[in-house]
């Protein structure tokens, strides 16, 4: 027998599983997702023009101190425990955006922080986030090279 | 709860302090929506010549011929000229290519000027302000020259 083919008992399984699974709301998943998400977006272009307007920055440079302010503000609703409790509530909405990866650094820091400062919290803050900056400076390496190409050899210089 | 209304506060006085912080008085009456609605400020000509003012008056006109713009702030130097412009949303993918069309058509019907062409909501910003500082502060030549090229080298500035 084939290890696809089930058993009569595991199809009763199966149908009895899916009578009592709990439905996963997608559809309210996605747009709590993007009304929450939009909101934390909406806060960081809120920042980047009061850089723009009360700092000495363009809409170019402005970039940098935006973001690490919004990851300042996640770190400090990480550590009150504010931050959870939205991540609860509007699940990718609140991981997507560049807070996510402040609240998944801050939170290993914090759950490792007993281990001490060097083997604790220096070893284990990029745990979650680590992944995500590697395939960040890998991804941006590759698509530059691929700019780089088609800049010089198909479009004739920059 | 106690507990948590403190945390609470604590958390609004650090979001309160962040936001409200070193904030300089550089505001102006015209410049205070100069980010977010069209303001159209007529043309600034550093030197009150006739002849520079009129420049100033053709450079927008020509800028008026653009139909991806709709505001446009134009300071005009003694040698250099600083071209502000605010590109329509739906046009911002070709934003560079936008400007780079300007500003050959300025330099082909100016070829003695040196023009900057920015689409940067700081830099159309700061030349409200100048325009603005110019009125009410009755600058003199020399010192709105010297801010005029302050901004063309924060134009500039990549990082």
């Amino acid at each position: 027998m084939s290890q696809k083919e089930k058993t009569p008992e595991q199809k009763e399984y199966d149908q009895l599983q899916k009578k009592h699974e709990t439905k996963r709301p997608i559809l309210r998943n996605c747009v709590v997702a993007f009304f929450v998400g939009g909101t934390i977006c909406l806060i960081g272009q809120a920042i980047s023009f009061l850089y723009i307007y009360f700092f000495n920055f363009t809409e170019q440079t402005a970039g940098n101190p935006t973001v690490a302010t919004m990851i300042f503000i996640s770190m400090l609703l990480t550590g009150f425990g504010v931050y959870d409790r939205i991540g609860q509530f509007a699940g990718a909405g609140s991981a997507v955006p560049i807070t996510g990866f402040g609240n998944a650094v801050i939170s290993s820091a914090i759950e490792h922080r007993t281990e001490g400062f060097v083997l604790g919290v220096g070893g284990n803050m990029f745990k979650m986030a680590g992944s995500v900056i590697l395939f960040g400076v890998f991804s941006a390496f590759v698509v530059a090279i691929i700019k780089t190409l088609i800049t010089q050899w198909f479009l004739g210089g920059f | 709860m106690k507990k948590n209304l403190s945390r609470y506060s604590i958390l609004f006085f650090c979001l309160i302090f962040i936001l409200s912080a070193c904030s300089s008085n550089q505001a102006s009456e015209g410049s205070i929506t100069a980010l977010f609605t069209e303001v159209n400020p007529a043309p600034l000509s550093v030197e009150d010549s006739e002849s520079r003012v009129e420049m100033a008056q053709k450079i927008r006109e020509i800028i008026l011929t653009f139909d991806d713009l709709y505001d446009s702030a134009i300071v005009l130097g003694k040698e250099d000229c600083l071209v502000a412009i605010k590109v329509r949303h739906t046009k911002r993918f070709r934003m560079k290519k936008i400007e780079k069309e300007l500003k050959e058509t300025l330099e082909k019907e100016f070829p003695n000027e040196n023009f900057t062409v920015s689409s940067d909501y700081k830099i159309f910003l700061e030349a409200v302000r100048l325009k603005d500082k110019v009125k009410e502060e009755n600058w003199p030549v020399d010192k709105r020259e010297e801010q005029l090229q302050k901004i063309i080298k924060l134009s500039r500035e990549q990082t």
